[in-house]
């Protein structure tokens, strides 16, 4: 792993994390995603560009489509239209362990047998650099070393992942992607369910990837102050389409919430970014909102 | 960061794995096993229709004319016919003979029908990711015991190849509840559903067919054969039996870590990069391969299946590389001990000379003990 973190930066944000070069290039084009048992594409023709070596937050209100996004974004669902590409190939025809190399994702929800150990799960996460009949090399106990230090998790290590709390479980779970050692992270909503301190754990291990690797991540948040707060960049979506993008202090306005959250809120720039006070639900005979169905 | 010491501990790490895995619970249910199958297996070669006194029978047990003799164990392992390496059976004692070519083969069936049927029942756990899998669960018993009453009322001209043609059974409803449930992909709860019902229509069939069996001598063969019977196995069913279920059970212990990511569920080993149908559709495939060994030289054992693999994970957690090894030790070992009670229960209970099939046993055995397990531990039956 590479230390060329942009460390002159006091907060990191805006500024544009400088890339190395290293860092993966990854984007969509057109693409149209949706699932086989519906009919009409939850998205619908959106091209979306990540900032390399950069956090980039996908925000939205339920139903809008953004974990369907990463989800094709993922090739964990099949586009009925576009290309995503991560360096300049299309991911879509690359080797499922090859792809896995390069590209990691949390699930919203994970499953694991109780019994299992949390060193063993992390060790999973080495499953797309081992071939059929390897056993873990110096490599591999490495990235397992590392992830477990990044994630926090090493006071966990010999416990069972059924007797863990929701939120120590999310963190052995990034421990696992974390021992992928992928060029690009995708974490759909990590924070949700969550209480605070292991939101903020969570967080802060995107903080860190952000400033001390070349990792390129997209994370899909319930929380815009989050977002605000930890993301470089923005993508604000509403009924699968984008709604806006860029840093946080020019996505998240009071006509955005109004306008996507359907909510009256007020936003004070401050030193970690935009601040947002909701203050109440807006309703759709409002002149602003339009009527949302939730597409779950 | 952490190479430089990574070295250092390296042989630490490494003495630490080796005895992880071969943990104290594992190890409990290896050694306790081998000890039911050793005194389960002497009590069965010790008694039976030729009477000889206990003494004698363990005398030639552990005849070192038998157990030296390469020419014997040749002709065990690859009989008469086989090109090279078969030979014909060299000569020995009534006694010897007795033991080693009529009762010993009879125990070594049901250790490898029990490695292959709990094996076989542990990987469709993880599969179908459903604590209720057996081998059975995506047709296989179902085709086989179709194929089995057709053979034997409609066909019976073939009975001398009854065991290929159940084998054969099972894996085609196999395939064709796998073709039935596929679409774009599959899903467990689509491969179960689709299994229940292909079973449900084949079963319907079979017992259709004993309406045309007009000889009771028939009947009783079906019901042998689809309920699992050891009666009359001999070496020829070792021989049927070994090169599947070496490969099969071969094929089981590497694929152990495959099973473990299948564990996590679809969507998390598909994003570490696993081909989930591809991996899914060749250990379902290792599965019935192991299921089709055991319905070749026993028929339709059930029960074994369900519950070894649930009895092993008990104890030993659900990794599957502690968990294969257990089921290839445990799983002997309930077949052995029913096998004890098919064979001599009779006897022991009426004075009768008549035999059970074993796959009425292995119910009767396993179940009362699957139940107490099961009001012991709160959390059995997780996967």
């Amino acid at each position: 792993m590479s230390h060329e973190g942009p460390e002159s930066m006091d907060r990191g944000r805006p500024v544009s994390v400088s890339t190395t070069g290293d860092a993966s290039e990854f984007e969509g084009e057109d693409l149209v995603i949706g699932y086989p048992s519906a009919e009409e594409p939850v998205v619908d023709g959106e091209r979306i560009r990540v900032e390399p070596g950069a956090v980039t937050a996908l925000v939205g209100p339920n139903g809008s489509g953004k974990s369907t996004l990463l989800k094709g974004l993922a090739t964990q669902l099949s586009l009925d239209g576009g290309a995503v590409h991560l360096d300049g190939r299309d991911v879509h025809t690359l080797d499922t362990k090859e792809l896995a190399r390069k590209l990691g994702l949390l699930s919203q929800e994970n499953v694991s047998p109780n019994s299992l150990s949390v060193e063993k799960l992390v060790e999973h996460g080495r499953y797309p650099h081992r071939g059929f009949f390897d056993g873990l090399s110096a490599e591999d106990r490495d990235a397992i070393e590392r992830a477990i230090d990044l994630a926090g998790v090493d006071h966990l290590r010999d416990r069972q992942v059924g007797s863990l709390s929701g939120g120590q479980k999310q963190l052995v779970w990034i421990a696992m992607v974390l021992a992928q050692e992928t060029d690009v992270l995708l974490l759909d909503e990590p924070t949700t369910f969550l209480d605070l301190h292991h939101q903020l754990e969570v967080m802060e291990i995107v903080e860190t990837l952000r400033d001390e690797s070349d990792i390129t991540v997209v994370v899909v948040l319930h929380d815009i102050d989050q977002a605000a707060r930890y993301a470089d960049y923005m993508v604000a979506l509403e009924d699968g389409s984008i709604y806006a993008r860029g840093p946080p202090e020019e996505v998240v306005t009071e006509e955005l919430l109004a306008d996507v959250f359907e909510i009256e809120a007020t936003v004070e720039a401050t030193d970690w970014g935009p601040d947002v006070r909701p203050i109440r639900p807006l309703h759709e005979d409002a002149p602003t909102g339009s009527p949302s169905d939730s597409q779950e | 960061m952490a190479s430089e010491s990574a070295g250092a501990t390296d042989a630490v790490t490494r003495h630490r794995r080796v005895l992880d895995w071969l943990s104290e619970s594992l190890w409990t249910v290896v050694v306790g096993s081998f000890a039911v199958v050793f005194v389960a297996g002497l009590t069965q070669v010790s008694f039976g229709a030729f009477t000889m006194t206990l003494v004698e029978a363990w005398q030639a047990v552990f005849n070192p004319d038998v157990i030296f003799d390469p020419q014997a164990w040749r002709h065990f392992v690859f009989g008469s016919e086989f090109p090279v390496l078969g030979t014909e059976l060299p000569e020995m004692n009534r006694r010897s003979l007795v033991v080693w070519n009529i009762r010993m083969p009879r125990v070594v069936v049901a250790v490898l029908v029990g490695m292959n049927l709990a094996v076989s029942g542990a990987i469709f756990q993880a599969v179908t990711r459903n604590e209720l899998a057996s081998p059975f669960i995506l047709g296989v018993s179902s085709g086989a015991g179709l194929m089995i009453l057709l053979t034997l009322v409609v066909f019976p001209m073939l009975s001398a190849v009854l065991p290929l043609i159940a084998a054969a059974g099972g894996m085609a409803a196999f395939l064709i509840v796998y073709a039935i449930a596929w679409k774009n992909g599959t899903s467990p709860v689509r491969l179960v559903l689709a299994g229940v019902i292909v079973s449900t229509v084949f079963g319907s069939l079979q017992t259709g067919l004993f309406f045309f069996a007009d000889d009771i001598g028939v009947v009783q063969s079906a019901i042998a054969w689809t309920t699992g019977s050891l009666t009359g196995t001999g070496w020829e069913q070792v021989r049927t039996a070994l090169p599947w279920t070496i490969i099969a059970l071969f094929l089981s212990l590497v694929s152990a870590r495959q099973l473990n990511v299948l564990l996590l569920g679809e969507s998390t080993a598909s994003s570490l990069g696993m081909n989930v149908e591809k991996v899914r559709f060749l250990l379902s495939a290792v599965a019935v391969l192991a299921a089709a060994a055991s319905i070749a030289v026993a028929g339709i054992v059930g029960f074994v299946g369900l519950i070894v693999p649930h009895m092993v994970r008990n104890v030993v957690g659900s990794d599957y590389r502690k968990l294969v090894v257990g089921c290839l030790f445990a799983g002997p070992a309930l077949m052995v001990a029913a096998d004890v009670g098919a064979r001599l229960g009779l006897s022991v209970l009426l004075g009768s000379d008549g035999q059970m099939p074993v796959g009425i046993v292995t119910g009767l055995l396993g179940g009362p003990y699957f139940l107490y397990l099961m009001r012991k531990q709160e959390r059995m039956g997780e996967i």
